[in-house]
């Protein structure tokens, strides 16, 4: 066989692929990949920083940039992480009302990964498909609360203002919609043969190499790996609800698509549960108007949609946090990017940047 | 989240590590150890089997004027369970050893502490700056971080020391 000589090629962090600002230096012998180096901090904004001069309930909004496509998770983590600090007891309502939006963002953002994975695999038409669904989503937080994608809608203690009727209904309605919609996605993209030719047996990430990473989320639940934080901590109200927990077996492209598919009709199952089972009373908790959390730190942790996200806050007793820390998934995740790219050709390096689903404004933070 | 390091198994590590302490009077203690006895305290936490903590859940580091304290969170995926681990380094000379000979998934997050809070982490496989660029010569989450200048110096971005007030 012909030996041609390594070089490096730039992907990004202009390169439409990368999703975000992402650069990849590939190291390729032809058109295999030998090594794929990810560089990053194009988007660092410092928000862990920023948060030490801010008060706690100021530092909420930034979170909604950090993984922007599903900000009621980031949300949801950092307000637990407060009310773990301050010992507050959110009302059983506001738990229930956090879950749907935090499942209906976690839908939303899935619909972001198979749309944008089905243009980068050539169909810009899948796409489309894709973010017309999100489109019902973002319209949804858009009553709830009036924003579309930077909900800042989960306060510490609760959440923002009650669900109106409007809201419920059309939950109600998207998730009656759902199973209609994965038909048509079906007979869209994963039945195409041209799809599954480009994903199957790709990228493969192997159960130990999963591990090894510590990756979390879809990605690593694709590798055969039962690893749900929903499930493990029970957070919130997630005790109450029964849902199942979607795994892949190899590890490969495909299973990593397949996973979030399957999780998508799983967020409609919890948040139907959660409609019909929605119970009445307050949606905020007594939260003192100047909140100062004792001293002392603790770390919380939720399932975001790309895996495990935990804040590590540190209070000295002042309005402030001293210091808050972000564990990020997709920074995390993204240490797994070269194993998966190696022996590769270059034209599939396209679909492991899109499967294993980074968001920029979370790696750099 | 799962059930905390119960303090049986706390005395255990104390009898076995003498720098090891933590306080007793709190619900989740997390455990202080010297950092000369790191590696081996989290060899016993990730190799006994009876705690198998395989994942290092969260890394990061704290800057408290006097000195750092790095924070790992350990989780263990067998027992359900978890324990916290904090050691102070000096604040002139903050340096141990790093976590990637033992979970290798550290790497990032070791690169992200030395690059934001400057803290050197002893065989490291690639230790290099991750967020900030390059060249620049300052860690940003230290509390006594002065933001640097940019300036073009014959069409590279350079970063200077801002001049004094006074």
């Amino acid at each position: 066989m012909a030996q041609t000589e390594k070089y490096v090629l730039n992907m990004g962090p202009q390169h439409p692929s990368t999703h975000g600002v992402l650069q990849v230096q590939v190291e390729l012998d032809g058109e295999n990949i030998v090594g794929a180096k990810p560089i990053m901090g194009y988007l660092h904004r410092g928000i862990e920083k920023l948060m030490e001069s801010r008060t706690y309930t100021q530092c909420v909004p930034y979170t909604d940039r950090l993984d922007y496509v599903s900000a009621m998770n980031n949300n949801l983590g950092f307000c637990m992480a407060v009310e773990k600090l301050a010992s507050i007891e959110v009302p059983r309502r506001a738990e229930y009302i956090r879950v749907i939006c935090a499942e209906l963002n976690r839908i939303a953002s899935h619909h972001v990964f198979i749309g944008s994975l089905t243009n980068d695999l050539g169909s810009a038409t899948g796409m489309i498909y894709a973010f017309r669904d999100r489109e019902k989503i973002l319209d949804l937080f858009n009553i709830i609360c009036g924003a579309r994608m930077t909900a800042h809608y989960i306060r510490i203690g609760g959440v923002a203002a009650d669900a109106q009727e409007e809201f419920l209904k059309g939950a109600q309605e998207f998730v009656n919609y759902v199973p209609a919609m994965l038909d048509e996605y079906d007979r869209i993209f994963t039945g195409n043969e041209i799809f599954q030719a480009r994903m199957k047996g790709t990228s493969i990430i192997t159960r130990e190499t999963a591990l090894k990473y510590s990756m979390s989320g879809p990605n690593i639940r694709a590798s055969g790996v039962d690893y749900d934080i929903r499930k493990i901590d029970k957070y919130g109200a997630y005790g109450d609800f029964d849902f199942e927990i979607p795994l892949g077996e190899q590890g490969d492209n495909w299973d990593r698509y397949i996973v979030r598919l399957k999780e998508v009709q799983q967020s409609a199952n919890i948040i139907q549960q959660a409609l019909d089972n929605m119970p009445d009373g307050p949606v905020m908790a007594k939260v003192p108007k100047v909140l100062k959390p004792p001293k002392g730190d603790a770390y919380h942790r939720v399932e975001n949609t790309r895996g495990e996200l935990g804040f590590y806050i540190v209070s000295d007793g002042s309005t402030k946090p001293y210091r808050v820390h972000i564990r990020r998934p997709s920074f995390v995740n993204l240490q797994a990017l070269d194993s998966m790219c190696q022996g590769m050709l270059l034209a599939d390096a396209v679909t492991a940047f899109a499967t294993i689903d980074p968001l920029m404004g979370e790696v750099d933070c | 989240m799962g059930k905390y390091f119960d303090k049986e198994k706390l005395e255990l590590l104390k009898a076995q590590f003498d720098t090891a302490e933590y306080d007793a009077e709190q619900a989740e203690p997390a455990i202080y150890i010297g950092k000369e006895q790191l590696l081996g305290l989290m060899r016993v936490l990730r190799e006994t089997p009876t705690y198998a903590f395989d994942r290092m859940s969260n890394l990061t580091a704290v800057d408290y004027k006097e000195y750092f304290e790095m924070v790992y969170s350990l989780y263990s995926r067998r027992f359900d369970m978890w324990i916290t681990v904090k050691v102070k380094l000096d604040h002139d000379k903050p340096e141990v050893e790093s976590m990637t000979q033992i979970w290798e998934g550290t790497n990032f997050e070791e690169r992200e502490t030395y690059d934001l809070m400057g803290i050197n982490f002893i065989h490291h496989p690639d230790l290099r700056r991750i967020l900030m660029p390059d060249n620049y010569d300052a860690h940003p989450l230290r509390k006594d971080f002065v933001p640097l200048e940019p300036k073009i110096e014959g069409g590279v971005l350079t970063w200077h020391k801002q001049k004094s007030m006074s």
